[in-house]
């Protein structure tokens, strides 16, 4: 009861420590949410369009931050290598769209829509591209810029319908959109471009020697099986975006720690006499750590909650207010930051506790 | 639980000195102290302020140590005990009261005194049974619920007894028990006190400038420039 009742004698003080740590616990939450709606945004594709294997140029690991450009003698011979089933050629750009006033940069994507492959991973609304004149937007950037489902926009000087709302497009600093491949490669000028192939091999055909074909007949190419293309898009998005996830998650947990470790430092000067007095009563020194830990637990759990209530909220108004901002919360992130938190609680808890030691018995005399 | 000698004096001090070194000169509180005390003994320490009692008391009870001379407390010398058998010492068989009570102001007065139970390792039940049986016994079963600050300083002494006794403890300090006690209330106090050395065989020792204790004490030794004159 004293850990309690010590806190509550002071509840401005009390409510200015909690508020100060929720709102770090919130920008926890709201990395990791921001960090899993981007790995999914990013990646979603990849995971969505099930090719057996991609081959792209082979100085090129991933889609997301490489180059790569196969000519159509490539594609063409990709195609008829012995075994492959499909093989669809998908060209991405980085291009702008108007509408009115409204103008944003998107990750083209052109697709070819009878081979089934490269299209977009889900749709909440519409379908996907079938003719040249059409084009499917990622959901947060329709929403950011305005771009009502059904209406038209200008590509590059060329009006196109929107036909579907897609997600899991959303890179979070870009977003996909969706059009034919021969509206994409009319744009660049030079026909029979693609960035990538996506192959789909014939039932029974080992992956293997499909691989070994297109890497060692066909010079300059590479192919990647579906985990490794993902894998690898995986780890390039991660290196561009988790150093600085890290740097801020860091920043919000030191100065976590420190509210908390000020806090219960001023606690205990306040009451060094209390502590004084337990001491010479004979109080073992784990009990007066006790009543430190328990003040921080207590702090750290109230804090979490203020965060919990605080959070979603919060996250329905940024989204709002930034379309393109997407996260995406699981259980598992919460109850991890919870962890973190309170094992920064026990960090903070021996930071103020060094203090007991400077306590001495003579003190409860004077 | 630490190993005493029950037969011999409950407290010895050896020609005891205390100096306080401060910045560029040092301050002798305690000069060349030697007395004892045994069981069912209850001594004063009469002085003014600044003679050296709370110090000596701090010695006695083994909170702090002499620049030189000797302190045993239950026939062992304090400097052979180990921190942990001093502070199991304290929390078993010393029991203190303070100058202002000293109640800790965000328990109530069961808790102040189920507290030092709990340093002593007592289980919870055995914590409520002592602590009900002592308000009791103390007249202040009323004040069970009741927070220090919505207490007269009488009713604060009370507890402060109380939380001194409940681990019934063998040598009972007591600094200026009644100094801030009207006459009825600060002999009510010393008389309990003296109960506990008479009755139930306990070592008392108190510090005082109060003279209406002196009658009650079996021996009062004066303290002035922190010696015994």
């Amino acid at each position: 009861m004293y850990a309690i009742r010590t806190l509550r004698s002071q509840p401005l003080r009390l409510a200015l420590t909690v508020g100060g740590i929720a709102l770090c616990i919130v920008l926890m939450f709201f990395l990791l949410a921001v960090y899993r709606g981007v790995a999914d945004g990013s990646v979603e594709y990849i995971r969505q369009n099930r090719a057996d294997l991609w081959v792209l140029q082979e100085t090129a690991t991933n889609i997301l931050r490489g180059s790569s450009i196969l000519s159509a003698d490539q594609i063409y011979a990709i195609a008829r290598t012995p075994g492959v089933r499909t093989a669809a050629p998908v060209l991405f750009l980085l291009s702008t769209v108007r509408h009115g006033g409204q103008v944003g940069t998107v990750f083209l994507t052109g697709f070819d829509p009878d081979k089934g492959l490269g299209g977009p991973p889900q749709l909440s609304w519409g379908r996907s591209p079938r003719v040249d004149d059409e084009i499917v937007l990622d959901r947060s950037f329709a929403l950011k810029f305005g771009f009502k489902p059904g209406g038209e926009v200008d590509l590059q000087g060329h009006p196109l319908k929107i036909v579907g709302i897609s997600l899991g497009t959303n890179a979070f600093v870009i977003q996909y959109a969706f059009v034919t491949l021969r509206f994409a490669r009319n744009l660049i000028g030079v026909p029979g471009l693609a960035t990538c192939v996506l192959v789909n091999a014939e039932p029974g055909a080992g992956l293997g020697p499909i691989r070994e074909e297109i890497c060692d007949v066909l010079a300059g190419l590479n192919a990647y099986d579906q985990e490794t293309f993902l894998a690898n898009n995986v780890h390039e998005m991660r290196s561009g975006f988790l150093p600085l996830l890290y740097t801020v998650a860091a920043i919000g947990a030191i100065v976590l720690t420190a509210i908390l470790s000020l806090l219960l430092s001023v606690n205990i000067l306040e009451r060094r006499k209390d502590f004084a007095i337990l001491k010479t009563l004979g109080s073992p020194l784990p009990f007066l750590w006790g009543l430190v830990i328990k003040q921080a637990v207590l702090i750290a759990s109230v804090s979490c909650a203020a965060a919990l209530i605080l959070f979603f909220p919060l996250v329905q108004v940024i989204e709002r207010v930034s379309p393109e901002v997407t996260t995406r919360s699981t259980l598992g992130q919460i109850a991890g930051v919870i962890a973190a938190v309170l094992l920064m609680s026990l960090v903070s808890s021996l930071v103020a506790i060094r203090r007991l030691r400077r306590i001495y018995f003579l003190e409860a005399f004077s | 639980m630490t190993a005493v000698d029950r037969t011999g004096p409950v407290i010895r001090l050896e020609g005891v000195t205390k100096v306080f070194d401060g910045s560029g000169h040092s301050t002798t509180a305690v000069h060349d102290v030697s007395f004892e005390a045994r069981r069912g003994e209850m001594v004063l320490f009469l002085g003014p302020s600044g003679s050296g009692k709370t110090t000596l008391l701090t010695l006695i009870a083994g909170l702090a140590k002499p620049t030189s001379g000797r302190v045993a407390l239950f026939g062992r010398g304090v400097d052979e005990y180990s921190a942990s058998e001093l502070q199991s010492l304290r929390a078993d068989k010393i029991g203190f009261i303070f100058q202002t009570f000293l109640l800790i102001e965000a328990l109530t007065a069961r808790e102040n005194i189920e507290i030092v139970l709990r340093f002593c390792g007592k289980r919870r039940a055995e914590r409520a049974r002592r602590t009900r049986t002592l308000l009791a016994e103390l007249g202040i079963e009323y004040l069970a619920d009741r927070f220090p600050r919505a207490m007269s300083q009488g009713e604060k002494q009370r507890v402060a007894i109380g939380r001194a006794i409940a681990n019934e403890a063998e040598l009972l300090i007591a600094d200026e028990p009644t100094g801030s006690l009207e006459t009825r209330q600060a002999l009510g106090i010393i008389g309990l006190l003296h109960a506990q050395a008479k009755a139930r065989s306990k070592t008392v020792i108190v510090a005082s400038h109060d003279l209406r204790l002196k009658d009650y004490a079996d021996r009062t030794l004066h303290l002035q420039d922190g010696e015994i004159r």
